[in-house]
Parts: structure tokens; sequence; C-alpha cells
């Protein structure tokens, strides 16, 4: 491929080092031991916030007095049952799941007495994320989700392992899954983009949304003051609360943002307090957009949402940023690493429509040999991007209005996502040419790719 | 029966037609919207007459005797602009009245097909055929395929699928 990554100014990501033997693809393995514990911790400390602190109280006619030695003896009473039975349900659920690899899937056997034996293939596998949530980052402990096309539930969650057996265990799994032998070592990966805290914050906040809300939210704090108004906070409070959901929860969860590449493919690894680590294997991602807001044109900024077909419901809004700021440059050239021979920026565009009722000047698609892109937006400009190997039907629709001024809409369907491809507005004529041909170039391209893309690296 | 003026674009491709529906597609429809209708004709007529008196009745059964015509003639466009074909590599859907669509389908994309009948098409011995895609979007109806046809086009596509599949 013609591409290198671009000049990252802000020095190379670190390789990850090798994680010692493969150990998972042979014999039965279970969750870190520590894991038993930690659910025992958590049943107690729901325990003592909903009881144990309750008891620990003896209401006098004054308020309540603290620790009498009668109430410590009605709590001990309670608390050590409390305490046996939380270690036993921890070390419960612990025996009770086990894992192994089995030829092309990945066993997942729960329970001690009565088994549930679950089979994932590893073939039909579209994502493996690592995620230590903050308390285990503590501990060392991490959790590994395999996520299979089919939405909500179809994936598996181990939970918790070792971070190192996490790893471990993520790269025997994306061997297993490419048709490699479970021993071959951890695909080496080349970084590709990572994002800067301050640039992060910057194009947070540099949306027309956000800084209106700032706006009002000082109009508001201002009129408080000054007139000692009380009443504004009905206004202020939710105000902060959009600009805290806009800007800070973002930075949490996407700081740090680093992009790499490898044959695996795509690595992203994010979050302040709660680290995500997520592999997206080759032809997993179905569809991208590329964003980009108003006032971020200037500066040349866009950010890219994807849709992978194993997230599904709340997991799909976390999963579905693939780069949350870089350069445009940047952006393409990503697109162009996951549609391999796909060059955005090529594909001619040819304007909507005129007689359409919409004021959006920008509304364009194109096609090439490898990809469609639509692209729309009056004030915030979205480049949807499909390759033609993985459009599920292409459809053209017409409303009622549209029929009058014979115009029709051109979908290239992908699964449910943060991305919708959509040429609207063209000519009825023009509008079933582009179908015909869509349908043609999906043909040549699935026939191109093969039959099945689940083993990439044979 | 020719398709309906400036619709070239729903048309079929050069050199084939579609396969049409059943005839009892429309009957279909129409007497499932005058089954959920007479309630609301009834206590609707009711209720004007103990409001309006006999005036309000007449508005009442001639505002009746529209929808009945505009059901009539939804029915009739629903039915002449319903069509499918297969092609060597793919299916084309074609159908609706106030919203036109024409969906193509590859048959390597279809994760399955199903074929539904509620009691007043197994009475009519009609059914409806559904394509479904990885896409929640594809919307690859066939309605009122008489039920014989249904269960071969089903087998059929299920057949292609099965030839052509690529998973996801």
């Amino acid at each position: 491929m013609p591409y290198a990554p671009p000049p990252g100014p802000y020095g190379p990501v670190p390789v990850p080092q090798m994680y010692g033997p493969p150990r998972f693809h042979q014999g039965v393995h279970r969750l870190h031991p520590v894991t038993a514990l930690l659910r025992a911790f958590v049943f107690l400390l729901i325990y003592f916030v909903l009881i144990g602190f309750s008891l620990l109280l003896t209401p006098q006619e004054d308020g309540y007095a603290f620790l009498e030695p009668a109430a410590v003896r009605r709590f001990a009473l309670v608390s050590i049952p409390a305490t046996v039975a939380a270690v036993t349900v921890g070390v419960w659920g612990w025996l009770g799941l086990r894992f192994w690899i089995a030829g092309d899937d990945l066993a997942v056997e729960t329970g001690v007495l009565r088994k549930r034996r679950r089979f994932i293939p590893l073939s039909r596998m579209q994502a493996i994320d690592i995620v230590r949530p903050l308390m285990t980052r503590l501990t060392g402990l991490a959790e590994l989700r395999v996520e299979l096309a089919g939405g909500d539930g179809s994936g598996v969650v181990l939970r918790y392992l070792g971070r190192r057996s996490a790893q471990q265990l993520r790269a025997e799994l994306l061997a297993r899954a490419a048709g490699l032998p479970g021993h071959t070592p951890e695909a080496p990966e080349r970084p590709f983009w990572r994002v800067p805290f301050g640039t992060l914050l910057l194009s947070l906040i540099s949306r027309m949304p956000v800084i209106g809300t700032g706006m009002l939210l000082a109009l508001l704090l201002m009129v408080g003051v000054a007139f000692v108004e009380p009443g504004v906070l009905g206004g202020a409070i939710p105000a902060l609360l959009g600009l805290i959901s806009a800007v800070v929860a973002p930075s949490i969860v996407y700081g740090r943002f680093a992009v790499a590449t490898s044959p695996d493919g795509l690595r992203l690894r994010y979050g302040l307090l709660e680290t995500r680590m997520q592999t997206v294997p080759p032809g997993r991602v179905q569809a991208v957009a590329i964003v980009e807001p108003l006032l971020w044109r200037q500066r040349r900024w866009a950010r890219v949402d994807v849709t992978v077909a194993g997230y599904a419901g709340e997991r799909q809004a976390l999963s579905s940023v693939l780069l949350p700021v870089a350069p445009r440059e940047v952006a393409v050239a990503l697109v162009a690493h996951i549609f391999p021979g796909a060059d955005v920026d090529a594909v001619p565009l040819v304007p909507a429509s005129g007689r359409g009722l919409s004021l959006d000047r920008f509304a364009a698609a194109g096609t090439d040999g490898v990809v469609f892109v639509a692209r729309r937006g009056l004030l915030c400009r979205r480049t949807t991007v499909i390759a033609h190997a993985r459009a599920q039907s292409v459809r053209l629709t017409s409303g009622p209005l549209q029929r009058l001024l014979r115009l029709g809409t051109v979908h290239v369907d992908a699964p449910p996502g943060p991305v919708r491809v959509a040429a609207t507005d063209r000519e009825l004529s023009e509008a079933r040419a582009i179908v015909e041909s869509t349908a043609e170039r999906t043909r040549l391209a699935r026939s191109r790719t093969g039959a099945d893309p689940a083993r990439w690296a044979r | 029966m020719p398709a309906p003026a400036g619709d070239g674009a729903f048309a079929p491709p050069p050199g084939t037609a579609w396969n049409r529906v059943s005839p009892r597609m429309p009957w279909h429809w129409r007497l499932a919207v005058v089954l959920r209708g007479i309630p609301v004709a009834v206590v609707g007529g009711w209720w004007i007459h103990q409001g309006g008196g006999m005036a309000g009745l007449l508005v009442w059964v001639l505002a009746l005797l529209v929808s009945c015509v505009l059901v009539w003639g939804v029915g009739e466009l629903s039915y002449r602009s319903a069509g499918y074909l297969e092609r060597a590599d793919d299916l084309l859907v074609t159908g609706g009245v106030f919203v036109r669509r024409l969906v193509v389908v590859p048959y390597g994309r279809m994760q399955f097909v199903d074929v539904t009948a509620g009691l007043l098409e197994r009475w009519m011995g009609i059914a409806t055929v559904r394509l479904h895609t990885a896409a929640a979007a594809t919307d690859a109806r066939i309605p009122g395929l008489p039920a014989a046809e249904a269960a071969q086009l089903r087998d059929r596509l299920a057949h292609k699928g099965e030839a052509r599949s690529m998973g996801l």
C-alpha cells in the first residue's frame, strides 16, 4: 500500500512487550483467583451500606449512639455469617467458570452443579476488548470481552483475568481466529496515531452546541448573581450537566487515545480512569463516517465514527469512535487502512439535485471500485464511507414529496450502528442507475474478496 | 398491467418483468383495514350521533365512504407497485404506495428468510416472505404471495443463500 503513517509529532506509542510463552491453547483455565475475593468484597460492601451500618447505631432519645457494646455484638452476630456467605458466593462463582480453547471455538462452562457450556466460534469474532475498570487497575486485573455479530448478549465476558493473561489470551484467540496455530506470537503492531490530551479537550470544547451551552450557562450565572435569583439554577444545572456529558465525560473516556495497526487488525487504547484496549480484526469494520463539525473545519480536524457488527446497544455507543479527533489527512489515511485501496478524497463526488427541498448544499455522493461515499451536513459535515464488499443491500426509496420533485434516495445498508450511508435527493433516473451500478460493484467486490473473510491470515 | 406513469425508476430491469403478487393481496389489505375500522366507525358514529344529531352522523358516514374509497385505491396501488425478481446473484423487491422502494439484496448477504401468514392471510391462502440481512434497514418484504409460491420462493432463496453465504 503506498501509504506511510503520518509523522507523529508526539513521539512513538510504546510497543508492548511479549507476554511469555503461550499457555491457553491447551488445558482448562479459570479466572484469576482474586476475582473470588473481589466479588466477596463487593457483596460485603453492599451488605454494609444497606444493613451493617444501621446495626451499629442504637436509637436514643437525642439521636443515635454509635458503637454501643450491644450494637457491636449484634453487628458481629450478623456480619460473620454474611462474610462467610459472601466468600462462599465468590469462591463458588470462581469455581463455576471454566474456559478453554477447543479447536476453532472458545468454550466457556459455567455452573458447579448444573453446568452450561457455550462454544464461541472464533471465526465469527467481531472484536476483542480488554477493559480495565478503575478498581481493577489497582489490583492488576483486566476484563476480556469477545464480541460476536448478533447483538446484545451474544458475546462473552471473562471477568477478571490477570492483566498479562488477558493480553496473552487475546493474542492466542486472534491467532486462532486468523487460522494460525495458537502458539503464534502476538502480531507486531505499528503505531498509527496518538491524540494529545490538549487537542482532545480543545476539540470537544470548540463545537457550536458546547459553546452555545457554555455561553447560556455563563449568562444564567451572571443574571443569578446580579439579581440574587436562585431560580436560574433551574436552567443552569441542566446546562452544566450537558457540558459535563459533552466535554468532561468524553475527555475521560477517550483520554490518551492511541491507534495502532497490526496484521490482526486495528488496536485502540484509550481511557483515563477505565482503560480499554480494543482489537478490531480486518474486515470487521462495516462502515465509517468522517465527521467535521463547523468549528473544526478551519483547523482541518475530523472525527472517525465506525460501525462494528459485534457492538450492540450501550456498547455500540461506547465503541463507535475510531479516532476522536485528528487532522483530516490522518482520518482519511485511517479509512484507507480499514478499506484497503480506498482513497476517500479521490472519489469524485456528484452534488445532489438542486431541486431538493433540503438546504444542505454539501450533499453529494460518489463511488469508485472499492467504496461508496455519501456526504451530507450543512453545519456538521459527515462523509460516510462503506466498502462495496461490506454492503448488505442497496435500496432506492422515494417519499411523496420526493416523487413530486422526481427525486429519490439511495441507501447502501450496513448493520445497525452510528453510520448510515445514504445519497439523498438524486434524480430518480440517476438514482436507479446508481442502484444498479452499486449492486454490480458489490457483486464484483464480493467475488474478489473471496467467500469468507473469517480467516484473514490464510 | 402497466406501471403507473412517472415511475420509470422502479421499472423492472430491461428485458424482464416483475413477478407479481397474488391478486388477493389488495383484498387482504382492504379487509384488514375494514375489520380494524369497524369498531372505530361504530363508536365514532354513536358518539357523534349523541353530540351532533343526524347531521353529524351524515358527515361521519360521508367521511367513512371517502376513507373506504381511499383504502380501495391504496390497496390497488400497493398491488400494482409490488413485485419481485430473482436475478443470478441478487433479489429485487419493489413496492410501496406513499414511499416507493426498490431493494437489491445479494443472496450471499441473506441471514434468514421467514414466511409469515396471519389468521386472515391463512384464510385467503396468501403469505408474506421477508428477507433478513445483518442490516436492520434492509426492508425486503414481499407481501401477499400465494402460500405455495411463498414456500417455494423461501426454499429457493434459502438454497441460493446457502450456496453463496459469506458471513459478515
